[in-house]
C-alpha cells in the first residue's frame, strides 16, 4: 500500500499554485493534478482548500482568472500568473529555499 | 490595487450572488467532470466514476461553502442573516421583547436623562471663543459683598481699585475682565409701555471682549461704554430680545428706561451666550459698572465685590501667573493700609490669588448639583444593572427552553461561535431598540428634571436636547448593556450537549440555567434594597426639611417682592410710600395683616454687619451676625413669636427713640447671663455703639441657611437709619397674612398696590410656601428621582422572582406530579416553590443591607435630620420588598399546587 497522502505545510499551498501557473495557465482541475503529480502523490488535494486558495489568490492580484473551452468541450476557469504574482512566487522561493537550508541544518547537526 | 480588487470582487458576490453562485458551480462541476473523465479513462463506468470521485472529494456542497466563507462578504452576509432571524425569532415573542426592551428604556433612558444633565452642567464650555484660555481670579465661590481679608487668604472678590491694578499690571492676560457676582433687578421702561422687572449684571468694559463673542446685531460693551462720563448703554441676550421683545429690531439704538436712568440698548449678544455663570434666570441686560447704582462701591478700594475672570495670553502657564498676581495683591494690600483693619494686617503675607480654570465660567451650579448628580449617577447605574439582570434571567429561561432546538442545530454541525453570535445579535439588536426608546425616555426626563431642579425659573441656559457626547453614552451604555445581559445566555446555550439535550435531559432538577439565574435573583434584590433604603432615606430627609420648624409660618402667606428704589422713589418718599402701604394692604379682602421688611426668609437674601454693644468690649471671633429692617406687625405677620418684651411697632418712626429686637441666638451668644432687653447695640464702629436700645426677643428663624442653625440676628424698624447706612430704609418685600389660598389673593393685591402707585413695580409674588419649598429643589429632584427608581426597582425584583418562580414551576411539573401521587399535599407543594424564593429573598436582603450600610456615607450629606442607617427605613424597606417579593412568588407556587398528577405524569 502507497504511502497516505500528506498534508501540506502550512501556507504553502498557494506558492505550490502560484509555481503550478508559471509553467503554463490551466484551469483548477489541472492544478490539482499537477501537483500530485510533481510532488509524485505524495500530496493531495481537496477542493474546498484549493479553490479557496484560487479566490484568495485572484483577489490579491496575483493570478488572473479567464473563462475558456476546455479539451471537451467544457467551460473552465484557466488561471494566469500575473506580474505581481510572478514577483510573490519570486520571494516566497527564495524564503523558502532559505528556511529549508536553515532547518536542515538544524536537524543534521549532531 | 488589491483591495480595491477584494472590495469590488466581495460587492459581486454580496449583490450579484445567482451569477457569482451559477460560476462556482459550473467551475467547480468542470473539476469533478475532469476528475471523473480521468477515471472513466481508467475503464470505469461514468456512474462509478462520478460515484467514486464524490467520495473521494466529499459533498459538492460542503466544498462550496467552504469556497463562499473565504471572502469578507461571507461574515457581512452572516451578520444579515443573524439580524434578520434575530428580528423574526423577537417578532414571534412581543411580550418577551415588549418587556426587554421597556426594561431598558426605562434604564438607559434614566441614565441618559442624568448624563444630559451631568453633560450640560459639568462638562460643556461657555459658548464663548477658546474657553480653555479662561482663567478665573479665586478659587471659590464667595459672595457678595466683604471687606479685609477673605477665606483662608484666598481671594475671590476685588475691590474696584485692586482690579484696575491687577488688570493694568499682568500682561500675561489679553484681557482681564470684572463683574458682579449676583444678578441685579431692573426696572425697564420702553416708551409708551408699563415698566417690567428684568435681570442684569454690571459689567467691566472689557467683559465681552474678554470672552471674544460677536454682537448679533448692533454692538457690544466696549472699555469706552465703562467711564464716569459715557452715555449709559447696555447690551441684551439674545433670549431676551426673542422672547420679550419679540426680535423687535427697532428696540437695538433705541431708548429705554433703566431703574429711572435713560440708556441706550447698543446692541444684542451672540446666540446661546448667557454670561460669565451657568444659572437659572441669567441677566437679560449687561450695564457698564460705572453704572452701578450703588455709586458708593465703585471708587472704595475696601469693598470687595467684584469676580475677575482673564484670558491667558498663549505661552503663559496659571502657576507662574498666579505667583506673579499674588506679589501684586500683597505689595497692593501693604500700600493700601485701609483695606485691611489693623488687627489683620499681620496676615498679608497669607493673602494669595488661585487662578481656576474657566472654561465653564464661574462654577456656581457645578458646585451646588456635583454631589447630586453623582449621586443620581450612582442610583441610575444600579437601577440600570437590575435591569440587566432582569433580563439576563429571562435570557437565560429563554436559552433553557430553546436548548432542543440549539442541540439539533448543534448535532447538525452549526459552529459554536456562530451560534453565540447570532444568539448576541439578538441582545445587542433588543439593546439598541431599548437605547432608542431609552433616548426618548431621556428626552422627556431631562425635561421634567430641568423643571424639578429649577422650579420656579423663568429661563434656564440648558438645553436638554441630547448633544453628540450624550448620544454617544446612550449608545456605549446600550452597547455595555447588550453584552453583558447577552454573552452568559449565549455562552451556556451553546455549551449544551447535543446528545443529552435530545434525549430530554435536564427536564426536571437543577441545571446549568437555573444555577446562574439564582445568583442574578439574589444580586438583583440585593441592588433593589439599596435603592430602596435610600429612597426612603432621601424622602424622609426632604421631608424633615421641609416641613422643619423654621420659626415662622408658611401656610396662608404671600410675599411680594418690590424695588422702590428702581420705581424712581427719593429716600425722602419713602416714609409716605410705608405708611401708605402699611395703611391700605390690611384694608383689602382676605388680607389679615400686613407689613414690610428689607428681606424675606429663605428668598436668598442675607445681611451680616459687625455689631458693637455697649459696654462690652467687641469680639472678633463670631461672625458677623445677620440683620434685618422691619415695619410694624412684622413678626405676627410671618408667624414668628415673641418672646420677651415687645415687637417693633407704630412708635418706632425716625426721630423717636431707636430700637432693635434680637432673636434668641443673639441673645445667648451677646449676653449670656444677663437681660437684653434696655442694653443698647450700633453698627459700623464703636462710636455707634449706643445707637439702639433692645426692647424685646423673639423666637430663631432661619433665614437663609435651612440646615444649620439660625444665624443671631437683630432687627432695626425701616427707617431709624443712621446717615452712613448706605441700605438706609429701602423695602424689598411686604408680607401679607390672609385667608384662604395665598395664590387667590394675588390679583386683589396688585390690584391695591396699583392703586397705591402704578409705578412701583411688582418683581414677584408667590407664597410662602413656595418661597420656601424653592430653596429644596436639589433635595426635591434627588428624592422624587430615588423614589422614582425605588419603585422602579421594586416592581423589576419582583417580575424578576415571578418569572424565575413562575420558570421553575413550569419545568419542575413532572416531579410535582410524581410528588403530588406519591402523596404530597398542596402545603407541601406550595413550601417546596416557595422556599427556594424566600431562600433568594433572603439571601439578597442579607447581601444588600449590609452593602447600603457601607455605602451610607455617599448619602450622609445629603441627609437632614436622619441616618443613613435610620432602622424604621431599612425596616420598612426590608419588609416592602419581602413582602412583595413573596406575592410575586406566591401566584405561581399556587399554580404549582393546582398541578393534575395525571396530566403532569404525561407532560413532556
Amino acid at each position: 500500500m502507497p504511502d497516505k497522502p500528506s498534508d501540506l505545510v502550512q501556507g504553502t499551498l498557494d506558492m505550490l499554485i502560484l509555481k503550478t501557473l508559471a509553467l503554463e495557465p490551466i484551469h483548477g482541475y489541472g492544478i490539482s493534478v499537477r501537483i500530485e503529480q510533481m510532488s509524485k502523490g505524495v500530496f493531495r488535494l481537496n477542493a474546498g482548500s484549493l479553490f479557496l486558495a484560487i479566490q484568495r489568490l485572484e483577489r490579491d492580484g496575483l493570478i488572473d482568472g479567464e473563462w475558456k473551452p476546455t479539451e471537451n468541450n467544457r467551460r473552465a476557469r484557466y488561471y494566469t500568473l500575473t506580474a505581481k504574482g510572478q514577483k510573490r512566487l519570486d520571494s516566497e522561493t527564495r524564503e523558502w529555499g532559505r528556511q529549508v537550508t536553515a532547518i536542515a541544518r538544524i536537524l543534521e547537526a549532531s | 490595487m488589491s483591495l480595491l480588487r477584494n472590495l469590488a470582487t466581495g460587492l459581486r458576490s454580496l449583490f450579484r450572488r445567482e451569477q457569482v453562485d451559477r460560476e462556482l458551480n459550473e467551475e467547480l462541476g468542470a473539476y469533478l467532470e475532469m476528475e471523473a473523465a480521468e477515471k472513466m479513462k481508467q475503464g470505469m463506468s461514468r456512474n462509478d466514476a462520478l460515484r467514486e470521485v464524490r467520495l473521494e472529494r466529499g459533498s459538492l456542497e460542503v466544498t462550496k461553502d467552504l469556497v463562499r466563507s473565504g471572502g469578507w462578504e461571507f461574515f457581512t452576509e452572516t451578520c444579515w442573516q443573524d439580524l434578520r432571524y434575530a428580528i423574526r425569532t423577537l417578532r414571534k415573542s412581543p411580550g418577551f421583547t415588549a418587556a426587554v426592551v421597556l426594561t431598558l428604556a426605562l434604564g438607559i433612558g434614566a441614565n441618559t436623562a442624568i448624563f444630559t444633565l451631568t453633560d450640560a452642567v459639568m462638562l460643556k464650555s461657555l459658548p464663548v471663543a477658546n474657553p480653555g484660555q479662561l482663567y478665573r481670579l479665586g478659587d471659590n465661590n464667595n459672595c457678595c459683598v466683604m471687606v479685609g481679608t477673605q477665606n483662608g487668604g484666598s481671594f475671590v472678590l476685588y475691590s474696584y481699585p485692586l482690579y484696575e491694578e491687577l488688570r493694568d499690571h499682568t500682561p500675561e492676560f489679553s484681557e482681564l475682565a470684572a463683574f458682579e457676582p449676583w444678578t441685579s433687578d431692573l426696572n425697564v421702561r420702553r416708551a409708551g409701555s408699563a415698566a417690567q422687572p428684568y435681570k442684569g449684571e454690571y459689567v467691566s468694559g472689557n467683559y465681552f471682549p474678554m470672552f471674544g463673542i460677536k454682537p448679533f446685531a448692533g454692538r457690544l460693551l466696549g472699555p469706552a461704554d465703562d467711564s464716569p462720563g459715557a452715555p449709559p448703554a447696555a447690551v441684551m441676550s439674545y433670549h431676551t430680545w426673542q422672547l420679550r421683545f419679540g426680535s423687535d429690531p427697532s428696540v437695538i439704538g433705541s431708548t429705554v428706561n433703566i431703574n429711572g436712568v435713560a440708556c441706550t440698548i447698543a446692541g444684542v449678544t451672540t446666540r446661546g451666550f448667557y454670561g460669565d455663570t451657568l444659572r437659572s434666570d441669567p441677566p437679560d441686560f449687561w450695564l457698564p459698572l460705572a453704572g452701578d447704582p450703588e455709586k458708593w462701591r465703585l471708587p472704595n478700594a475696601a469693598t470687595e465685590f467684584l469676580y475677575a475672570i482673564g484670558r491667558l495670553k498663549p505661552g503663559f502657564t496659571p502657576d507662574s501667573v498666579q505667583v506673579r498676581l499674588t506679589v501684586q495683591l500683597q505689595q497692593w494690600l501693604s500700600s493700601h493700609r485701609e483695606v485691611i483693619p489693623d488687627r489683620d494686617q499681620k496676615d498679608i503675607p497669607q493673602q494669595h490669588i488661585r487662578l481656576t480654570p474657566s472654561a465653564g465660567g464661574v462654577q456656581q451650579m457645578q458646585t451646588d448639583y456635583a454631589s447630586g448628580l453623582q449621586l443620581l449617577l450612582t442610583l441610575s447605574g444600579l437601577l440600570l444593572l437590575i435591569g440587566c439582570a432582569n433580563i439576563a434571567n429571562l435570557l437565560l429561561a429563554r436559552g433553557s427552553a430553546n436548548r432542543p432546538q440549539i442541540a439539533v442545530r448543534l448535532a447538525l454541525g452549526a459552529a459554536r461561535s456562530r451560534l453565540i453570535r447570532q444568539m448576541l445579535t439578538e441582545s445587542l439588536l433588543l439593546a439598541i431598540a431599548g437605547g432608542l426608546a431609552g433616548l426618548y425616555v431621556a428626552y422627556a426626563g431631562a425635561h421634567a428634571i430641568l423643571l424639578l431642579a429649577f422650579r420656579g425659573a423663568e429661563y434656564v441656559p440648558i438645553d436638554a436636547r441630547p448633544s453628540f457626547p450624550v448620544l454617544g453614552f446612550a449608545l456605549l451604555v446600550s452597547l455595555g448593556t447588550g453584552i453583558v445581559f447577552g454573552i452568559a445566555p449565549a455562552w451556556m446555550a451553546s455549551r449544551c450537549d447535543p446528545a443529552g439535550a435530545l434525549r430530554g435531559a435536564g427536564r426536571s432538577g437543577s441545571d446549568r440555567f437555573s444555577t446562574a439565574q439564582k445568583p442574578l435573583l439574589i444580586a438583583q434584590v440585593a441592588f433593589s434594597i439599596v435603592l430602596l433604603i435610600g429612597a426612603g432615606l432621601v424622602t424622609q430627609s426632604l421631608r424633615n426639611i421641609e416641613y422643619q420648624h423654621f420659626g415662622f409660618v408658611t401656610e396662608g402667606r404671600l410675599i411680594v417682592k418690590v424695588a422702590p428704589g428702581l420705581s424712581g422713589y427719593t429716600p425722602d418718599k419713602l416714609e409716605g410710600l410705608y405708611q401708605r402701604l402699611e395703611e391700605t394692604m390690611p384694608q383689602t379682602p382676605g388680607v389679615l395683616s400686613a407689613s414690610l421688611s428689607w428681606y424675606s426668609p429663605l428668598a436668598g437674601d442675607n445681611a451680616n454687619e459687625p455689631v458693637f454693644i455697649q459696654g462690652k468690649p467687641t469680639d472678633y471671633r463670631w461672625t458677623a451676625p445677620s440683620w434685618d429692617r422691619v415695619g410694624p406687625h412684622y413678626f405676627e405677620t410671618i408667624g414668628t413669636r415673641l418672646l420677651r418684651g415687645r415687637a417693633i411697632d407704630e412708635r418706632d418712626v425716625p426721630g423717636a427713640p431707636n430700637v432693635a429686637v434680637i432673636n434668641e441666638t443673639f441673645a445667648r451668644r451677646f449676653f449670656p447671663n444677663e437681660n437684653p432687653i434696655g442694653q443698647h447695640l450700633g453698627m459700623w464702629d464703636a462710636s455707634h455703639s449706643g445707637d439702639y436700645e433692645i426692647v424685646g426677643i423673639v423666637e430663631d428663624a432661619k433665614y437663609q441657611d435651612t440646615r444649620g442653625p439660625a444665624y443671631a440676628t437683630f432687627f432695626l424698624p425701616l427707617l431709624q437709619a443712621a446717615p452712613e447706612d448706605p441700605f438706609r430704609g429701602w423695602v424689598g418685600a411686604i408680607e401679607l397674612h390672609v385667608a384662604g389660598k395665598p395664590e387667590n389673593l394675588e390679583p386683589a393685591v396688585r390690584k391695591t398696590l396699583a392703586d397705591i402707585d402704578p409705578n412701583l413695580t411688582v418683581l414677584s409674588m408667590m407664597s410662602f410656601g413656595e418661597q420656601v419649598a424653592r430653596n429644596f429643589n436639589q433635595e426635591r429632584l434627588i428624592a422624587r428621582l430615588t423614589d422614582l427608581f425605588g419603585a422602579l426597582a421594586l416592581i423589576l425584583a419582583c417580575v424578576g422572582l415571578y418569572g424565575i418562580t413562575a420558570y421553575g414551576v413550569a419545568r419542575r411539573t413532572n416531579e410535582i406530579g410524581i410528588r403530588m401521587a406519591l402523596g404530597a399535599d398542596r402545603r407541601n407543594v406550595l413550601g417546596l416553590v416557595l422556599r427556594a424564593a424566600i431562600f433568594q429573598l433572603g439571601l439578597g436582603l442579607a447581601i444588600g443591607i449590609p452593602a447600603t450600610l457601607a455605602g451610607g456615607n455617599l448619602l450622609a450629606s445629603q441627609l437632614y435630620g436622619v441616618k443613613s442607617y435610620d432602622p424604621v427605613i431599612l425596616g420598612v424597606a426590608a419588609v416592602v420588598l419581602a413582602g412583595c417579593g413573596i406575592v410575586a412568588a406566591y401566584v405561581p407556587a399556587r399554580r404549582a399546587t393546582r398541578v393534575d398528577p395525571l396530566a403532569a405524569l404525561r407532560y413532556e
